[in-house]
């Protein structure tokens, strides 16, 4: 039993080796995940002058160009901008896993409960994902943002998140759906296995590749949705995302004077969204093996 | 009598990721204007395999390797698919089976059929569409239903309409693939009734396959066995039930239940037909075989006319 | 059930949806906010002013009144006045919405056409080069920062080049001069072609990877080995057989992107400054103009719901099996 669980997970790992799409999607979260961690190093040197919030350098005035003291250049206040991008991949990991694992798993859960229980729970949990759904996303997010006043990265984790778990729960729902009709389910139903057993022991690994796929493209819908909030200035001001770097370009003037401060920040936004896409496509295409060439 | 297709030594494989499987091998046949030949065998034995062969249907990773199908004297193999466009349909046309999604569940179907006449014949929609009424009453369909949906038609009336559809544009030769296999016993029955007479009143030259040799004996009058890719024995439907030579027909003719005749016990085929991947050396059916001898396990018998209009590959009978 | 039947129980379904999210709309700015009062009152407002709102939106009544209230001034269009100028909110919301479809839906159509098009000739040429490519190509767009690649064709084809206007909708030099239409709509298309490029280049690669994967999924349907076998021609098989069918999933997806393409507007109308609802929006809310984002919400909210009940029908009427 225990060789045979081996077996499973080395084939799977053949087949993900074998997926361009994962390997790339892959190198990149590397790159980046190296930059999160290289940023307090960068930073501790000389936290007055590189700290991405605080740190000034009283040698610059307005923003400067790349030069070996800031590989970036500097901000209009003479922040570096090199510390800013570390921090930025620091918050955008964070914050587009936590998005991901919170809404993946209660678009699971959710999903799972209704499929399986079906009725009058099915129907309240499926329209209460049906309205989620129906509202705007960002409108939503900047009202609900504005509202609250002032903004922090927990409230923006929050909204995401509840933002994202309908989608997930639909699709887990219409799998349990037709799961629930096989006789495998059956057999254990009549065999006398509790409810929440056949849930956890027989549903759940079964949707797991799905679940797997959301979990990826998630973190891709959650970075590009915190980077546009932050855009618009409803970030969180005691942090510095990647959205709001480019937020300050913008908004300063500097957006077509200083190319390489424009420049980075839109590109780690672009490229960290679209690796963690590419894992999700690539095991799409394992789960789903029609939608490769044989 | 003509023939109309001629199969000369036809060898198809399909590329998988473990390497080729030569789903037909080495078969051989002929049927002439007129005739009925039923083609049967265990599911996986290559039956369909070589039904979309003949209409050169292949998915992309099968291959012709070797061979000729040679379709009203003119070999098909060599033709490009633009070609082969012409021949379907208009040469060679094939009766679906009902319970696969075989009709477009979007358009209606009397237009699917008039889609086919249109495409082959140059006629107005007017007098397709009145050529599709007359097919309709041919098949037992009223005219009526083909302004509805196929979700609308019951199994029965579906298989209907796709005979309808396979005789549309007046076809040299009929493949029927599993026509019945999803239906109740009674639409079936019915079902392979319309077909005998249908090919009683259009003369119709068909083949049929089937894995039940029951029904292949009521609509045929030839039969072909075919085991793992190959056909091990083609005579008369009269006379491969008198005399069943091969021991791979004896077996599938007494687990079936006969139709005439004195009852008897019926038996499954013993053991699992062969890996394709690495086909047995030597003939196929050996290791199922309670009559194998040593020669069998070195040597593919040859597919040789024993007696007159009687096929058969097999060491021991000769 | 009759399509009738279907699309009156779909109008009740939108109905209630509508009445829910206008609830929640109506307790998020009463609940949440500090002064339950700040979302009509601004403290620059005169004595006068103030109470006058206070009896319009019925402030000093019990909170099941003001619900009421709330839902009477909706129906005749009553959003009161914004607190920047003072202007009707419905008039503010009318005006912007309509520059916002404009600029959205020449957008979508776009770029449904061009993916859908794109999508149906790569799933037909599946395993080639040119598959991989735009694959790759489509994924990259479709997971782009909308603001940065706004802002780089802003910095290439406006600063750089001069080819086109830093924002706007119109130039306003050109239209006091009182031109003739054809000046007007020449001067409207310039401002529209960069958002406008902007917004297709970021879509098509949804649409186009939706419509393939759709495609691919169709091309193992029997009916396709049908089409073959009855000897059609290839383009007919691809364009009548298989797209036909593939686009059905594709309208599901519609209503969807509607609200996709929302967040896109906002985002899109932020950078090219193009005086549309998502701007709008993001505006009043910096400014806590709360009557503005209300309304600019609530007119949101019922454009998606329109949508979404378009894209229900249209389904209707292209899969016949549908079970209404």
């Amino acid at each position: 039993m225990k060789k045979k669980k081996w077996k499973l997970i080395r084939q799977i790992w053949d087949l993900i080796r074998g997926s361009t799409f994962i390997k790339l999607g892959v190198s990149i979260i590397i790159i980046f995940g190296i930059m999160a961690v290289f940023s307090p190093i960068w930073v501790n040197r000389n936290p007055e002058i590189y700290d991405p919030i605080i740190g000034v350098d009283p040698d610059v005035h307005g923003s400067e160009g790349p030069s070996l003291k800031h590989p970036l250049g500097t901000d209009y206040i003479g922040k570096d901008l090199f510390s800013q991008l570390l921090r930025g991949s620091q918050i955008a990991f964070i914050l587009g896993i936590m998005v991901s694992v919170l809404s993946t798993t209660i678009g699971t859960i959710v999903g799972l409960v209704a499929g399986y229980y079906g009725r009058i729970v099915d129907i309240i949990l499926m329209r209460l994902a049906d309205i989620i759904l129906t509202l705007p996303r960002l409108p939503l997010l900047i009202v609900i943002s504005g509202i609250f006043g002032t903004q922090s990265n927990w409230i923006i984790l929050l909204i995401l998140s509840f933002t994202f778990w309908p989608t997930i729960s639909r699709v887990i729902r219409s799998q349990t759906l037709s799961l629930r009709e096989r006789p495998f389910i059956e057999s254990a139903k009549v065999s006398g296995v509790g409810n929440r057993r056949i849930i956890l022991r027989h549903l759940a690994p079964n949707v797991l590749p799905i679940t797997f796929y959301y979990l990826t493209v998630t973190v891709t819908g959650a970075i590009l949705v915190e980077a546009g909030l932050s855009f618009l200035g409803f970030g969180d001001p005691s942090n510095m995302s990647w959205g709001m770097m480019l937020k300050w370009c913008f908004t300063t003037g500097y957006v077509f004077k200083a190319p390489y401060w424009m420049i980075p920040p839109g590109l780690c936004i672009s490229a960290l969204a679209f690796s963690f896409y590419l894992i999700g496509v690539g095991l799409e295409e394992i789960v789903n093996p029609r939608l490769k060439k044989r | 009598m003509d023939t109309i297709l001629e199969i000369e030594e036809l060898e198809m494989s399909y590329q998988t990721i473990k390497g080729f499987v030569s789903a037909v091998d080495n078969v051989s046949f002929k049927i002439m204007k007129g005739e009925s030949m039923g083609l049967v065998g265990e599911s996986g034995c290559g039956k369909t395999s070589l039904g979309m062969c003949i209409m050169k249907l292949l998915p992309e990773n099968a291959r012709i390797m070797n061979g000729k199908i040679l379709f009203d004297g003119e070999d098909i193999v060599p033709k490009t698919e633009e070609e082969m466009r012409k021949i379907r349909w208009k040469g060679v046309s094939m009766i679906f089976q009902a319970a696969m999604n075989a009709l477009n569940p979007v358009y209606r179907v009397g237009d699917q059929i008039i889609e086919a006449i249109q495409t082959h014949d140059n006629i107005s929609k007017e007098e397709a569409r009145e050529k599709v009424e007359k097919l309709y009453e041919l098949v037992g369909l009223s005219p009526e239903r083909m302004k509805n949906y196929p979700h609308e038609y019951s199994g029965g009336m579906r298989q209907r309409a796709i005979i309808a559809m396979a005789l549309a544009c007046d076809p040299k030769f009929i493949i029927a693939d599993e026509p019945t296999t999803a239906l109740d016993v009674i639409v079936q029955d019915q079902i392979i009734d319309e077909i005998v007479n249908l090919q009683k009143k259009l003369n119709m030259t068909m083949m049929y396959i089937s894995h039940d040799i029951s029904v292949i004996a009521e609509t045929c009058n030839k039969i072909g066995v075919m085991y793992a890719g190959n056909i091990v024995e083609y005579t008369y439907t009269s006379t491969l039930f008198d005399n069943p030579l091969h021991p791979y027909t004896k077996a599938l003719m007494s687990s079936f239940p006969s139709i005439e005749g004195p009852k008897k016990e019926l038996k499954p085929v013993p053991g699992e037909p062969p890996n394709l991947l690495n086909p047995p050396e030597g003939c196929r059916f050996y290791p199922r075989c309670s009559y194998a001898e040593e020669i069998c396990k070195k040597e593919n018998p040859e597919f040789v006319e024993i007696e007159k209009d009687h096929f058969l590959a097999c060491h021991k009978v000769i | 059930m009759s399509m009738e039947r279907y699309i009156l129980s779909r109008v009740i379904q939108i109905i209630i949806i509508f009445f829910i999210v206008m609830s929640i709309i109506f307790l998020l700015f009463r609940v949440i906010p500090s002064d339950p009062t700040s979302f009509l009152l601004t403290p620059s407002m005169t004595a006068e002013a103030k109470e006058a709102i206070r009896e319009q939106f019925g402030l000093n009544e019990p909170i099941i009144t003001q619900y009421y209230l709330y839902f009477k001034n909706f129906f005749h269009g009553n959003f009161g006045n914004s607190f920047y100028g003072g202007r009707s909110v419905m008039n503010i919301i009318k005006e912007r919405m309509l520059n916002s479809i404009f600029l959205v839906t020449t957008a979508v159509i776009l770029s449904y056409i061009i993916g859908i098009t794109v999508g149906k000739a790569i799933a037909w040429k599946r395993g080639s080069k040119t598959e991989k490519f735009f694959v790759g190509l489509g994924l990259w767009f479709y997971t782009m920062f909308t603001p940065w690649l706004g802002i780089l064709f802003l910095w290439i084809f406006a600063f750089k080049l001069h080819l086109f206007p830093l924002g706007g909708m119109i130039t306003s030099e050109v239209w006091i001069a009182n031109p003739s239409l054809i000046e007007k709509i020449c001067d409207l298309i310039h401002h529209l072609i960069l958002p406008l490029i902007t917004y297709v280049v970021l879509w098509f690669g949804g649409y186009m990877l939706l419509m393939r994967n759709s495609m691919l999924e169709t091309l193992r349907e029997d009916y396709i080995i049908t089409a073959r076998a009855k000897g059609l021609k290839e383009k007919d098989i691809r364009d009548k057989h298989a797209a036909r069918n593939a686009l059905l999933p594709i309208v599901t997806a519609f209503a969807i992107s509607i609200s996709f393409s929302i967040t896109g507007a906002v985002l899109i109308e932020t950078v090219f400054s193009w005086p549309g609802i998502g701007r709008t929006i993001v505006e009043a809310t910096l400014r806590q103009d709360y009557p503005l984002v209300q309304g600019a919400f609530a007119i949101i909210t019922i454009v998606v719901l329109i949508a979404n009940f378009i894209a229900d029908i249209a389904y209707a009427y292209l899969d016949p099996r549908i079970s209404y």
